[in-house]
This record gives structure tokens, C-alpha cells and sequence, in this order.
């Protein structure tokens, strides 16, 4: 272990002191020692006389075992966090981070980081991940390295497969001899971040505090190029608490500016022949628009070819209503000579439709001659274990680059290329997009009205109600459980916060704390936060709701409540179907109900304002005016609506 | 017939029956077919029993497992394929064979379906037009 841990005090020399005396006296004793433990009958007639060791010990304080410090590693890692501008710290609090905790506290200020009390570690990451897409920036939670870290894992997979920037840190006593008690033992590893090693792009573990500047900086970089992800970093217990011993020649790293990496100029130059010259291409985008610039960059691409964009929702890439988005007319693809693909993660599942039957088939939904280019930075980075890549599709061309930083280039060249000519095709070719975008909307629209009387509620019914109260809000929708089609397709979601995505790893437990994370960064912008949750969800990280009552985020929080664990009822029915029996039987272990859950009074059990259960659709607007005033007040609120399945 | 190209002949039946159903059962193409002596009342009971409603709603109105489930409210195609579509469904659906189904419940089912009020006109609700 490094020198710093136990610098100035002379914890260590002592103890190598005492080793080295304690070494000599059992060589020159054994014997008797032994002889005094094995021999019972030996009494004793009087108390022995206490030696002069032991009077000393009795009697002289221990002046070279220092009580106190005035600076504590801990102290400089918080300096460390306000360099980076990291403007919070969400953890559940433990005793292998306590240094840093209090640092955070005492020599912070609690501020930049400022704590955030979350009840369960998947809270804290989940949290970091919704923050993270709508702030830009990278949220750092804190746990303990073994049995916190184990409970943040999940959401860490959620955030790697998501690919969000996340600073994860598990407290850890990396030296044997410095464990206390068992549960440190317990909570001890080797090798902390093994369990995580599999979906975090880079970790270490310091161990001194500049290797933990210079550690930090690079994590925070790393974690913030293209492919973004979390990162993790283990910190030793004792390098959070001892004091500083090295403060002269600490330096905390400039943390550069990171550009991230743009497409092969000439390789955008090809991409951009191909689109001019098509005569049906279509542009499919997931996680595609890292920044509030993303959205216009598409649309400038888009509207100069009149091309259809069909949007995966990884990201807000593309406005609802604009003409050419197409994403709920999947037709397109398989019309399509041309398909550019930016940042998919699922190209194989966007271009194929799959039969989930006995024999498990897929067939293309493209044309088999139709070019194929794919423009992202997935492949820059990747692992092997866990399979969120996907299947392999094929592609005529492959450009490694991130797409947003790729596209002003691509623009230009595809600008260059049009002539009076091919506008006039294009413009036409727009046209004809856009009435067909028409006829799809007004088919939602009257898709919409069937059941809208309907209890348990219909999807689109409380969609709609839903808009009409937020409608001339500036609000920010970040999570939903339903989908996409019903908000894409009813609404108008026009601005780069109207949305940030899904969990990406359809882990459960996401929707919740993820959605409050993304409320604290509307906070500041003064936005209405909004979200739609599935009660499977909200049933994994309940607890959630009492963050956000704890530090006052609003946020409007509906549970749209299928009382099921929905999708797993309907594979459950399709196994039951092929299997010939008991198609009635499949609510057992797939429903939430007997008893229902109340959801608004468990909420209100959090300090958070409940509605509900909605069950009637009359009801719905009011109870949505009533939480809404109080969401506008600062607080969170909750309203459950009973809905039908999806 | 080889096992695969067996399979690969369903898969082209189930396409083309999707895509039927697609075109029918969407775009109002076809009149459809009165289900006759059917029991609506059964028709319910079954569609709500055997979970049609998970995916399609209980109102018809459809909904979304991993692809889009189709409304069927006021179903338009003609029984026959309606029946047909249940035996061989494509993608997510599970096909519904007369050991779990029969002829006369999915009869029924049809029966109840075409008895849903269905699509109106949208630009008669205010909440659909903002």
C-alpha cells in the first residue's frame, strides 16, 4: 500500500515495530508459552504483578495514535469533482465511503457535488442515466464496491447498453490488515469492479491521491467520447479518510476538450452520392442526437434530400410531426433503394421482421437491393460477453464515426450535390411523404377513438388527455412504458428535451428513478417533467419517489397501470398457445393484482402528492389539473390510471 | 418437403395472410362476412378468458407486444381469413390452434368483435385535434 495512508501518524511504523518485537519474543519463548496454555493444573494462588509494559500501557496516553487531522484525501478528491464540474453525487449511504461523504459535506459545502439520498443503488445510476441525456453531462454516484455495486449493476447495464456517461464509485479497503470488523471483510475486494468489468468502458482502481486525479480526469474523458458509457472507479477507504501527506505535489489534470470522432471525409462524400442519386432513401436513427444540435442536423439532412426519417426514439432525433417522419410507417424501409442508418444499435431488428414461433425465422423487410450504410460509433468500442449488439447486418458501407459530428460534413457534400434538377424530384418526393405522414396521423388519430369511453382506460384515451393538459407547458417527456407510438403519434414533440429515450437494456426498475434523474436537470431549465410508468416498474424501486420528495424535484409521474408485468403475460400466452393447454391459466405469476396496488397512497407514504386510481375516464383531467399545480409548485406527483394492457 | 422448405411454405402462408390481414382487416377493402348463428355474449367471455384483449385491447383498440397489435374492433375481413389468421399468425402472435380454440369460440370472438363500436370520426373529439 502506498505511502500516503497512514502519513504523518506512525500507525505503521508501530506496527512494524511491534511486529518485529512480538517476532523475537515468540522465537525465544515458544515453549514456555505453550507450556502455560496446555497446563490447567497449574493454579494460580495470586494475580500476577502487572509488568512494566503493561503499567506503561495502562498509564501512558497514546500520544503517537493521532485523534484528529485537518486534511483528509477525501477533502482533495471533492476538489477534484468541482474541477470537473460535477454537479452531483447520488449514493446510498456506507461506511467504505464515509471519508469521501463527509469531505463532500465538510469541505464541499455539499455542493457541486451536492448528495443525492437515494434508497437503493439502481436508484443512484439510474438516476445519473436520465440526468445524464438531458443535462449532457455525466452524474457520479457512489457505493459501497461490493454489496452496493451489486445492487447498481443492473443499471449500469442499463446505462452501458443505453450508452450514457455514468462515474460510478464503490468504496473498497483495499489493504487486509486495515479491515475492522467482519462486514468489512464482507465488503472488501480484490478486484471491485470485475462484477461490472463486462459493461463499463474503462475502470481502476487508485491508489494514491494523484493516481486518483489523474484516474478521475481520464474516466470522466473516456466516459464522455463517443461511445459514451459509465466508467467506474474503486477507491480505498483509507485514501478517502488519512490525511493528505504528498499536498505539495498534487495536481489535479485540465480535463481537454473532447471532440468527438467525425466519419471518413471521403467516406461522407460516397454516402452522399448514394443518397443524392437515390430515388427512395430513408434515413433510420436511434441513439443519434447526443446534443440539442443533433435534431437540427437531421432535419437540415433530411429536408435537403425529402427523404423519410424513420426514428428508432433512442434519442429526440427527429420532430413528430415534421412531414418527413415516418417512423410509424415503416413501410418506407422496405421501399427504400437506400438506407443510412446513424447510431442503430438493432440495425439487423430495424431492417427484419422475426417470427417468434418453434423454429425461429426472420425475414428481410428491405429490398434485396437496396444499399446499406451505417454511419455511428458503436463499432469503435464494443465488448463481448453480453450480447447487446445485436445480430450482424450486412452493409454496403460502414462508416465508424459519431453521426452528429458527422453530419455538418455529410450536409455539405450532400448539398453540393443537388442541382435544380434533383430539388424539383426531391421537392416532389416530399410531397408525396408528406400526405402519406397525413393520412397516418389522421389514422391514429381515429385508431385513437375506439374505446375512448372505455375503463380500464385506453392507452391513447390517456395519451390524449395527458397532451391536453401539457400542451402549452414547456415540458419534457422522459420515460414511458407504453411505448412510443401514442405520444409520436398524437403529439407534437418538437424540441431536442421533449424526450431522451429508453432504458436500453429493458431493464426493470429503470423507468422510475431514471425519470427523476431527468427531472432534476428540467429543474433548473424551469421545465414540467413528465413520464409514463409501468407498475411492474415502479413496483422494483418504489422508494424512488422518496428522493424525489426529499429533494423537491417535480416531476408529474403517471402510472400507466396494466396491473401485469405486460409483456411477459403475452409471451407467457404464446407459450401456452403453441403448447396447446391453459391459455387461462397465464395471469398466474404475470398479473399485479389481489390485491391491487394503490399506487397513489403508496406515494403518498413517500411524502408525494397521489391521484388515483383513475379508473374512470372522466376522471382523468381533472386529476391530472390537480397533480400538474402541484408539480408547478416544485413538487413531485403522482397519478395512477388503470389502463388497458397497452 | 425438407423441414425447412416446409417451414419456409408457412412462413410465405403466414406472410400472405398478414398481409391480408393488413390490407382487410385495416383498409376496410372487403365487406366482411356476417358471422351468422355466433354468440356475441361467448364471443366476450372467450376473447376475455383466453387474454385476446392482452395484446388487442378489450375495446379492440389494439396495442403493441414486440410489433404493433392491430386494432380489431369492427374486424373487416371476412371470417374465413379471420379464423385462418388465428390457426398460422405471424410474428408476435401466438397461433391459436383448435386444441385451445375452437372453431365455434373463434366464431364467437369474430362475432363480438364486429359488434364493437370501432373507429369514429376523429375530428369529433377536441382532445384528438390539438
Amino acid at each position: 500500500m502506498s505511502k500516503h495512508s497512514n502519513s504523518p501518524d506512525a500507525g505503521r511504523r508501530n506496527f512494524l515495530k511491534g511486529a518485529t518485537l512480538a517476532g523475537a519474543a515468540a522465537l525465544a519463548t515458544p515453549v514456555a508459552a505453550n507450556t502455560q496454555i496446555l497446563d490447567p493444573s497449574k493454579e494460580s494462588t495470586k494475580a500476577a504483578v502487572p509488568g512494566p509494559r503493561l503499567a506503561a500501557a495502562e498509564t501512558t496516553p497514546p500520544s503517537k495514535d493521532p485523534i484528529s487531522q485537518t486534511t483528509s484525501g477525501g477533502d482533495f478528491m471533492v476538489d477534484v469533482f468541482k474541477t470537473l464540474d460535477i454537479d452531483y453525487l447520488a449514493m446510498n449511504c456506507a461506511s467504505s465511503f464515509r471519508g469521501l461523504h463527509e469531505a463532500v459535506l465538510n469541505h464541499g459545502g455539499n455542493s457541486k457535488p451536492e448528495i443525492l439520498t437515494c434508497p437503493h443503488e439502481e436508484i443512484a445510476v439510474h438516476m445519473a442515466q436520465g440526468y445524464a441525456k438531458i443535462e449532457g453531462k455525466p452524474m457520479a454516484m457512489i457505493c459501497h464496491g461490493v454489496v452496493g455495486l451489486q445492487h447498481a449493476t443492473m443499471a449500469m447495464y442499463n446505462a452501458w447498453c443505453d450508452r450514457v456517461p455514468v462515474i460510478v464509485m464503490g468504496g473498497n479497503i483495499i489493504e487486509a490488515n486495515k479491515r475492522g470488523t467482519y462486514p468489512e471483510w464482507a465488503h472488501a475486494a480484490i478486484d471491485p469492479a470485475a462484477i461490472v468489468r463486462d459493461f463499463v468502458k474503462w475502470d481502476d482502481q487508485p491508489t494514491s491521491l494523484q493516481h486518483f486525479a489523474e484516474s478521475t480526469v481520464r474516466a470522466y474523458k473516456i466516459a464522455m467520447t463517443p461511445p459514451m458509457a459509465p466508467v467506474m472507479l474503486s477507491l480505498d477507504a483509507e485514501l478517502q479518510e488519512n490525511p493528505i501527506s504528498e499536498a505539495e505535489t498534487l495536481r489535479i489534470p485540465k480535463l481537454s476538450k473532447v471532440i468527438p470522432p467525425q466519419g471518413d471525409s471521403a467516406a461522407l462524400a460516397e454516402l452522399a452520392k448514394m443518397l443524392v442519386a437515390a430515388d427512395s432513401p430513408v434515413i433510420i436513427c436511434d441513439r443519434m442526437a447526443r446534443t440539442p444540435a443533433g435534431m437540427g442536423r437531421l432535419v437540415e439532412l433530411a429536408e435537403t434530400l425529402q427523404c423519410a426519417v424513420v426514428d428508432n426514439g433512442g434519442r429526440m432525433n427527429f420532430p413528430s410531426r415534421h412531414p418527413l417522419n415516418h417512423s410509424f410507417r415503416r413501410i418506407v424501409i422496405g421501399q427504400a433503394d437506400v438506407i443510412l442508418a446513424l447510431e442503430v444499435n438493432d440495425l439487423f431488428g430495424s431492417l427484419n421482421a422475426f417470427n417468434d414461433r418453434i423454429v425461429r425465422a426472420t425475414r428481410p423487410n428491405y429490398k434485396k437491393d437496396a444499399k446499406i450504410v451505417t454511419l455511428g460509433s458503436r463499432d469503435l468500442y464494443m465488448k463481448s460477453n453480453y450480447q447487446d449488439f445485436g445480430r450482424y447486418q450486412e452493409a454496403d458501407l460502414t462508416i465508424a464515426g459519431d453521426a452528429e459530428a458527422s453530419l455538418p460534413t455529410l450536409i455539405e457534400q450532400v448539398k453540393r450535390l443537388v442541382d435544380g434538377g434533383k430539388k424539383s424530384a426531391f421537392e416532389a418526393r416530399g410531397m408525396k411523404l408528406a400526405a402519406a405522414k397525413l393520412a397516418m396521423v389522421e389514422r391514429a388519430k381515429s385508431d385513437a377513438t375506439i374505446g375512448w369511453d372505455a375503463s380500464p382506460i385506453t392507452t391513447a384515451r390517456m395519451c390524449a388527455e395527458v397532451y391536453g393538459q401539457i400542451k402549452d407547458e414547456d415540458w419534457s417527456l422522459v420515460g414511458t412504458s407504453i411505448r412510443l407510438s401514442w405520444p409520436h403519434r398524437l403529439w407534437n414533440i418538437d424540441k431536442p428535451y421533449r424526450w431522451n429515450g429508453i432504458s436500453g437494456g429493458f431493464g426493470v426498475g429503470h423507468n422510475l428513478p431514471a425519470s427523476l434523474g431527468a427531472a432534476l436537470a428540467n429543474k433548473r431549465h424551469g421545465r414540467l417533467t413528465l413520464a409514463f410508468g409501468g407498475d411492474g416498474d415502479f413496483m422494483f424501486v418504489p422508494s424512488t419517489l422518496w428522493t424525489a420528495a426529499h429533494h423537491r424535484i417535480p416531476m408529474l409521474y403517471i402510472v400507466h397501470n396494466n396491473r401485469a408485468y405486460h409483456q411477459e403475460y403475452m409471451y407467457l400466452q404464446a407459450m401456452a398457445a403453441r403448447h396447446g393447454r391453459g391459455i387461462a391459466n397465464t395471469e398466474i405469476g404475470t398479473t399485479i393484482k389481489d390485491p391491487n396496488v394503490d399506487y397513489a397512497t403508496v406515494a403518498r407514504g413517500f411524502g408525494v402528492y397521489g391521484e388515483g386510481p383513475i379508473v374512470d375516464p372522466k376522471d382523468l383531467g381533472p386529476a391530472l389539473k390537480r397533480a400538474i399545480a402541484m408539480v408547478k409548485t416544485g413538487q413531485p406527483a403522482l397519478v395512477d390510471v388503470v389502463c388497458d394492457p397497452r | 418437403m425438407t423441414l425447412l422448405t416446409k417451414r419456409f411454405a408457412q412462413f410465405t402462408a403466414v406472410a400472405f395472410v398478414a398481409a391480408a390481414f393488413a390490407l382487410l382487416g385495416f383498409a376496410a377493402a372487403a365487406p366482411a362476412q356476417d358471422a351468422g348463428s355466433s354468440d356475441v355474449a361467448n364471443g366476450k367471455r372467450v376473447y376475455l378468458a383466453d387474454g385476446c384483449f392482452v395484446c388487442h385491447g378489450r375495446a379492440g383498440q389494439g396495442g403493441a407486444m414486440n410489433y404493433p397489435a392491430p386494432a380489431i374492433a369492427q374486424v373487416e375481413m371476412p371470417v374465413e381469413s379471420f379464423l385462418a389468421y388465428l390457426r398460422n399468425a405471424p410474428n408476435d402472435m401466438p397461433a391459436y390452434t383448435t386444441a385451445v380454440l375452437s372453431d365455434k369460440d373463434a366464431t364467437d370472438i369474430y362475432a363480438f368483435l364486429r359488434s364493437l363500436s370501432g373507429r369514429k370520426p376523429a375530428k369529433d373529439f377536441p382532445l384528438l385535434n390539438q
